[in-house]
């Protein structure tokens, strides 16, 4: 008797849920069940705890618990292709990163178009990635290096891992320059970190280097971003410095082509106002994670933009499937 | 400051973190599948409120709760709840089918408590010349001492050489499964996504040795009826001080091969134990003993894989540079607490720092209250009749290789591993050798490929580095010896010469 009951009862919330579904559909009211953010990597890490913070705050904001699950795996790529495929109603979203977002779609199928699959709803952060050498190192600022590479024996540069976007972006100087930069990917920033501060390579572009160079281990020559990290604003950018190439670091927050307008202005509206506010600031600056805003439109455009070049690159390299 | 460290200790909430942590940390290690990574990542959300302090206690408790715990599944099953109790499970499994399950508990609850304490007064002591040290070790260094590493555990891990080398080598070509770790080009994926991030360690781990386990005793029916199979007494298990002092340098040397793995990135805990166990059997009077319920082979280990911890933790907090996934969410932790890893974490936050680390050396005391109470219940899993356990088993091998990732392939991929192993098994191949082989395979190909590329394709690379050159030097003493005793084993009884290769 139990069991039909529950039947029953299974049978009424399939209905009532489904009914829910198909009149949430208006913006004013949303959101009137919880949203959820996936976040590509596993939980503990910047991108996943950042996330819980922007989730944690908007939930005043938006009257709805938002939840935030791990879906991690290929790089980012696995959580992209799940969002991609769910239903464009608002309650599904993802906190993502340029890996994910422009980089890997240029290298390989990844099972989702990152322009054509989703739409944009704002950028949170991004942290700088740099072009450091270890203290004792001869050159001092990105001419003498390049001049050096130009001229004289190969440097190597260690990166996070192979074909990520520091590998991309040096990949151009080096094509661009003449100059000879041999490429050795880590298994992560924190493996190509320790290598250049344990002398194994030249030069290593990573995230994460406020500390080493404040204490004096390594010297920050440039920033592979388009703007300047704020931490160091007498370093040049690579553009600055005269090479045209940049490596944007982003972190946003991306919902699956199709999403009602009005629900996604809802979204980035709300979002905006909590990554604005001083108390994420604070709880980012403890994190050393950049708050860097970008509208839902302009991190579009950097998508996009990047996954041009990214491919055309990519294409040289014979990378390109 | 140490002393104004130890004041800082004095709060109830210290107390609670240090014992809840612990408590977590060892029941979620001995679950298959959930590892000490995954219990800190959802342990984080919990400390967003709490002091720095307690907060932090709370984490590292579970850190090293977690370690220990995996030990528990590894010998009352012989399902290790983590990769690095795989070792432990060798004889620690043994013991316990002889009765002496209890006993092989302590042995090991006392043996990683050493290899804690050690770990952490080094850590404590030594954080910054460690860290500067392990900085020496690049890609060249790496290579080295993995390939060490694999000749230590074929020659000295027991059983036929053979066998263990073609295990070995059966590992390491598993690994190349994934993305190529110098291109990046998809090697063997057949265009599947979900394989692009290669075979997954814990659903291998998994599947190996508790799958594996499950179809073995499937197959392995006894012929009569199911009604009554021999369960093991309970014998008394009481370690007196004086055994556990008997193995001392088991212990020590255990444990420094745990703290120095430890301290360099990416190896991890499951190597060092293997490591240990392979040194504790060639040193032994009776290495014909090991795999058949010897307690070195127990203590061994699991005084490397918790030595791990404190040097894990050594470049994590010393450099802000991490070596693996737990150092990673642990790092993390710390900086939400507003306590960055780097060079200025001593400096800025000493006090905080030594209070966390007295901390850890004095939960050893609840580790060791509360896990003595744990086995007083734990022990009986043994004398539950296996066709009532191993349901239960499945169960946790399947949702264990689904909650790495949320992911059905890896579940298929634990279920592969499972016939893998249970074939393997069945032909009497060792299964550990197996294991590391696929832990160290890409790290191995990759540190090589590095070092190559480094030096522009020159081999010189391995011999210009004194550590590098050192490391090659011990593997050949290694070889030879290894051979050496092979011969002399011989003489004298040329005529019942066995085929033990």
């Amino acid at each position: 008797m139990s069991v039909r009951l529950l039947k029953k009862l299974t049978a009424a919330l399939a209905v009532s849920v489904t009914a829910l579904t198909a009149t949430v559909a208006s913006a004013e009211e949303y959101p009137t069940r919880p949203v959820t953010i996936i976040v590509p990597y596993g939980a503990g890490g910047t991108t996943d705890i950042s996330a819980r913070k922007l989730a944690a705050m908007a939930e005043p904001l938006l009257g709805q618990p938002v939840v935030v699950e791990n879906r991690p795996g290929g790089s980012g790529t696995n959580a992209m292709r799940s969002v991609s495929a769910a239903k464009p109603d608002g309650y599904t979203l993802i906190a993502t990163t340029s890996s994910p977002l422009f980089v890997t779609p240029a290298l390989r199928p990844v099972g989702y178009d990152p322009v054509k699959d989703f739409v944009p709803v704002l950028n949170y952060s991004g942290p700088f990635h740099g072009v450091l050498v270890k203290a004792d190192s001869p050159y001092q600022n990105i001419d003498e290096l390049i001049g050096a590479a130009k001229s004289g024996s190969a440097l190597t540069y260690g990166t996070a891992g192979a074909m990520g976007g520091a590998h991309l972006a040096f990949t151009s100087v080096s094509r661009e320059t003449g100059a000879q930069l041999q490429h050795v990917p880590f298994d992560g920033a924190a493996a190509a970190t320790a290598a250049v501060l344990g002398g194994h390579v030249n030069i290593s572009l990573v995230p994460a280097y406020r500390d080493l160079v404040q204490d004096g281990q390594l010297r920050l020559l440039a920033v592979l971003d388009g703007t300047r990290d704020p931490d160091f604003p007498d370093v040049p950018t690579l553009k600055d410095a005269g090479y045209d190439v940049e490596f944007p670091s982003v972190v946003g927050v991306v919902a699956p082509a199709g999403t009602d307008p009005a629900i996604v202005s809802k979204l980035e509206q709300v979002f905006t106002q909590v990554a604005t506010s001083a108390e994420y600031k604070e709880f980012m600056a403890k994190l050393n994670q950049p708050v860097r805003i970008m509208t839902g439109e302009e991190l579009g455009e950097t998508i996009a933009r990047n996954l041009e070049v990214y491919r055309a690159l990519a294409k040289e390299m014979g990378q390109a499937k | 400051m140490l002393v104004d460290a130890f004041f800082a200790l004095l709060d109830i909430w210290v107390l609670v973190a240090a014992v809840s942590g612990i408590v977590a940390g060892i029941v979620i290690g001995a679950i298959p599948g959930l590892g000490p990574t995954m219990a800190i990542a959802l342990l984080i959300p919990v400390t967003f409120s709490m002091d720095p302090i307690p907060a932090i206690t709370l984490l590292l408790g579970v850190y090293q709760g977690a370690i220990f715990g995996g030990s528990i599944s590894a010998i009352l099953l012989n399902v290790p709840g983590t990769p690095s109790s795989a070792a432990t499970a060798i004889d620690g499994y043994a013991m316990a089918r002889a009765g002496q399950g209890g006993k092989a508990l302590r042995i090991a609850l006392f043996a990683s408590v050493f290899g804690n304490i050690f770990s952490c007064l080094v850590l404590m002591m030594l954080a910054q010349p460690l860290a500067s040290m392990a900085l020496n070790f690049g890609p060249a260094e790496m290579a080295t001492l993995m390939l060490f590493a694999l000749t230590v555990i074929i020659l000295f891990g027991g059983g036929a050489k053979l066998d263990a080398a073609i295990m070995v080598l059966v590992g390491i070509c598993a690994g190349i499964i994934g993305l190529d770790p110098i291109e990046g080009t998809p090697r063997f994926t057949f265009d599947n996504f979900s394989l692009e991030n290669g075979l997954q360690l814990i659903p291998v781990l998994v599947g190996l040795f508790a799958m594996s386990e499950v179809f073995l005793q499937l197959f392995n029916r006894p012929k009569v009826s199911a009604g009554t199979q021999e369960v093991p007494e309970l014998l008394p298990s009481k370690v007196g001080l004086i055994e556990m002092w008997r193995m001392k340098t088991s212990l020590f040397l255990s444990s420094v091969i745990g703290t120095f793995i430890g301290i360099l990135p990416g190896i991890g805990s499951t190597v060092p134990a293997f490591m240990s166990y392979s040194l504790a059997r060639s040193r032994s009077r009776e290495p014909s003993s090991f795999g058949k319920g010897a307690p070195e082979g127990v203590a061994a280990p699991e005084a490397a894989n918790n030595a791990v911890t404190g040097g894990a933790l050594i470049p994590t907090l010393a450099l802000g540079i991490p070596g693996d996934a737990v150092t990673a969410v642990i790092l993390g932790a710390f900086m939400l607490q507003g306590l960055a890893p780097g060079p200025f974490l001593f400096r800025d936050y000493g006090v905080e720092v030594y209070a966390i680390f007295e901390a850890l050396l004095l939960s050893s005391i609840p580790c060791i209250i509360f896990g003595l109470l744990l086995f007083r219940v734990a022990v009986h899993v043994i004398r539950i009749q296996p066709r009532h356990l191993f349901p239960a088993i499945t169960i946790l091998a399947l949702l264990g290789a689904f909650s790495v990732n949320n992911s059905m392939v890896d579940v298929w991929v634990m279920l592969g591993a499972g016939v893998v192993g249970f074939l393997l098994r069945r032909s009497g191949f060792p299964l550990p050798p197996l294991l590391i082989g696929l832990i160290l395979g890409k790290s191995l190909e990759q540190s090589l490929r590095q070092a190559l590329l480094t030096s522009g394709g020159s081999l010189e690379i391995f011999t210009a580095s004194p550590i590098a050159a050192g490391f090659l030097v011990i593997i050949a003493l290694c070889l030879i010896a290894a051979v050496v005793f092979h011969l002399k084993a011989r003489n004298p009884s040329e005529k019942s010469a066995t085929g033990d290769v």
